[in-house]
């Protein structure tokens, strides 16, 4: 008897292996993490000089710390308007396009446009976003063919602005959308919008009343994986913004390795938690609007 | 008078495949007419061509005596029932058979009004709010009837509707699929490759081989008068073919001897083949003095196929199949090596000359 057949013979053993294993994964590297924000961000938890502190009484002292940091609030804001014009914005650009490959391209060619779509992330986001703040600076190719075509004189700064966050937020979550989109669009019957012509549809109504309606999970599953780390999203507004693009994962990211301490860390967890907070009633709220209406089977 | 449907020498190749080969058609109003053949024979295709979902290479559509070739599907008043029927999965039964009322911008009080009589019509009455994937086969079917029927097109095109259901089901929604006919008035089209499903309904079928046309004709006549080999094969369980060679106004000569025919006079010398239907031929004393044809045969097999009994029978070499009721007792069936005389009346046998 081999060990496959040991794991075929034994329920409990299967039972551990598919739903045992993830869930103990979970727990490592999700729950208690989290379970230590939480009691960090509570003082309930110190750690000084490798030496750990369990404080039994809970305080909110870091999450008045947080509400007092100066433009905290504005960061918030900024950080749910970023994500917010970036799922948009790839909604956009990934709709037409995962249109075009799933529905209108012929069969043997989809797999091969998937991967051309993917080729830009085969590099490595830093270098990509790098490659971004040569496009957008004021000698960057942007601003060069603008001039060229004579349509300014002077040169335009993108860099530190709203602009360059978002327009680089767009072009690093575009793929985490047009997957989803692709993969409903793919499964599009073309024989529904046939019968809608046939019923007298014109392409545009079967597309609002088929099409569009079709694809809501994949437009629901693309948003939440564009948006949720998008509102996190700290390193696209350190490299190509400025002082004026602090968004809550920057905050969280310098209370953490430039505050740091037992109140860097305290407020940073106290920070984690609110955007988690954040992020499942806005996904919520989401989901109940757009989804509201689907009941696929 | 115009026709519902009228093709004028359609052609459609997909690459150097010829889908449609040079066909025309003239389809009646009101009829239930049949496009029958094997699969791949541009049944399908001229169907699509007719509703407007393939644009032909060559020729014309006329639909109630306008030119509409290169008018878009949503402009042709027609209806479809595809072939995996194509139900929005995410309506329920009311809002699909609604579908083209709304594209229509019909009054929300008169589609009410419209849908439920299309649901009495197709016997739906009270699964209007059931989604798609609670229904079983057969009531998909309806709904997908009823969603094609409700527009009132001009002609309702179908692409073998039942092909997914199984035979008790199939048998009912030919008898539903008539009824219904009957009942709104519209000219049917029906793609099919299964005979009995186009048998049963048809007002006249057209059989189809290679993109082409080969006959046209009510189902009594291309049963009886096939226009060359391929309709005598294709139509009906089976038949026996002589082949042989006209030797003299009424006489083929054969492989088991001379065969007296009807008419053909015009073919004396030609290669023909004689085709007869294995209901047609007479066996044992059945045969008497007045029967044109009549040979010596050995029973090969006996097959009982329940409503009545197969017999391969060996006459001179060739093997012919025999289909006769039982009327008796277990008795009066030929068991395999009784010697017996089999033989049919001239007008019995299809005379083919291609």
């Amino acid at each position: 008897m081999n060990v496959a057949d040991v794991i075929r013979r034994s329920r409990r053993l299967k039972l551990f292996i598919f739903i045992g294993i993830p869930m103990i994964y979970l727990l490592i590297f999700f729950f208690i993490p989290f379970l230590i924000a939480l009691l960090y961000s509570l003082g309930m938890f110190k750690q000084v000089v490798y030496q750990y502190h369990f404080v039994p009484e809970p305080s909110l002292e870091y999450y008045v710390g947080l509400s007092k940091y100066p433009g905290i609030f504005k960061a918030i804001q900024r950080s749910f308007y970023y994500a917010t014009l970036t799922t948009i914005g790839t909604l956009l650009i990934s709709y037409p396009l995962a249109y075009y490959i799933g529905v209108k391209l012929e069969e043997r060619y989809r797999d091969l446009a998937v991967l051309v779509v993917f080729t830009p992330f085969w590099i490595n986001f830093l270098l990509r976003v790098y490659a971004m703040r040569f496009i957008l600076h004021e000698a960057g190719m942007v601003n060069t063919i603008l001039r060229l075509l004579g349509i300014i004189t002077e040169p335009i700064r993108f860099l530190g602005t709203d602009v360059a966050v978002i327009v680089v937020m767009i072009y690093s979550y575009l793929i985490f959308m047009v997957l989803p989109l692709y993969g409903v669009l793919e499964k599009l019957n073309v024989e529904l919008l046939e019968a809608a012509y046939t019923l007298g549809a014109t392409p545009f109504r079967a597309f609002l009343k088929i099409t569009l309606p079709l694809s809501i999970p994949g437009i629901l599953a693309g948003s939440l994986l564009v948006f949720i780390p998008a509102v996190g999203e700290f390193v696209i507004p350190e490299l190509v913004g400025g002082p004026n693009t602090t968004t809550l994962g920057t905050i969280i990211y310098s209370f953490f390795l430039r505050v740091r301490g037992v109140t860097g860390w305290g407020i940073g967890s106290a920070a984690g938690l609110i955007y988690i907070a954040m992020i499942l009633v806005a996904s919520y709220v989401y989901m109940r609007f757009v989804g509201g209406e689907v009941r696929l089977g | 008078m115009s026709y519902a449907v009228e093709l004028i020498n359609i052609s459609k190749y997909f690459g150097d495949v010829r889908a449609v080969d040079n066909v025309s058609l003239k389809v009646r109003k009101n009829e239930f007419f049949s496009l029958l053949g094997p699969s791949g024979c541009g049944k399908t295709t001229t169907l699509r061509i007719i509703a407007g979902l393939e644009e032909p290479d060559k020729g014309i559509v006329k639909l109630d005596g306008k030119d509409v070739t290169y008018v878009p599907t949503h402009k042709r008043n027609i209806g479809m029932v595809f072939q995996t029927l194509a139900l929005f999965p995410h309506m329920n039964v009311y809002e699909n058979i609604a579908f083209g009322l709304r594209m229509r911008r019909v009054p929300e009080s008169e589609i009410r009004r419209r849908v439920r009589e299309m649901l009495e019509i197709v016997r739906l009455t009270g699964l209007e709010h059931r989604r798609i994937h609670q229904l079983s086969g057969g009531q998909r079917q309806r709904v997908a009837l009823a969603r094609a029927l409700i527009v009132q097109p001009a002609v309702l095109l179908l692409d073998e509707p039942l092909g997914a259901l199984d035979l008790k089901i199939r048998q009912r929604m030919m008898v539903e699929l008539k009824r219904v006919q009957r009942e709104v008035g519209t000219t049917f089209i029906y793609v099919t490759h299964d005979q009995t499903e186009a048998m049963v309904m048809s007002d006249r079928i057209a059989v189809m081989k290679d993109g082409v046309i080969q006959q046209v004709g009510a189902p009594y006549e291309i049963y009886m008068r096939p226009r060359n080999r391929f309709v005598a094969n294709f139509i009906g369980e089976a038949i026996n073919m002589l082949e042989g060679t006209y030797i003299e106004p009424g006489v083929v000569e054969t492989s088991i001897g001379n065969v007296r025919v009807e008419g053909g006079a015009e073919y004396v010398g030609r290669r023909v083949a004689v085709a007869i239907r294995p209901e047609k031929i007479l066996i044992g004393e059945e045969v008497s003095g007045d029967v044109d044809n009549v040979f010596s045969g050995r029973i090969l097999m006996t097959i009982f196929r329940g409503a009545f009994v197969e017999y391969r029978v060996d006459v001179a070499g060739f093997e012919f199949i025999v289909f006769k009721p039982h009327v008796g007792g277990l008795a009066r069936i030929y068991q395999a090596g009784d010697v017996v005389k089999v033989g049919w009346i001239k007008e019995g046998g299809i005379l083919l000359v291609d």
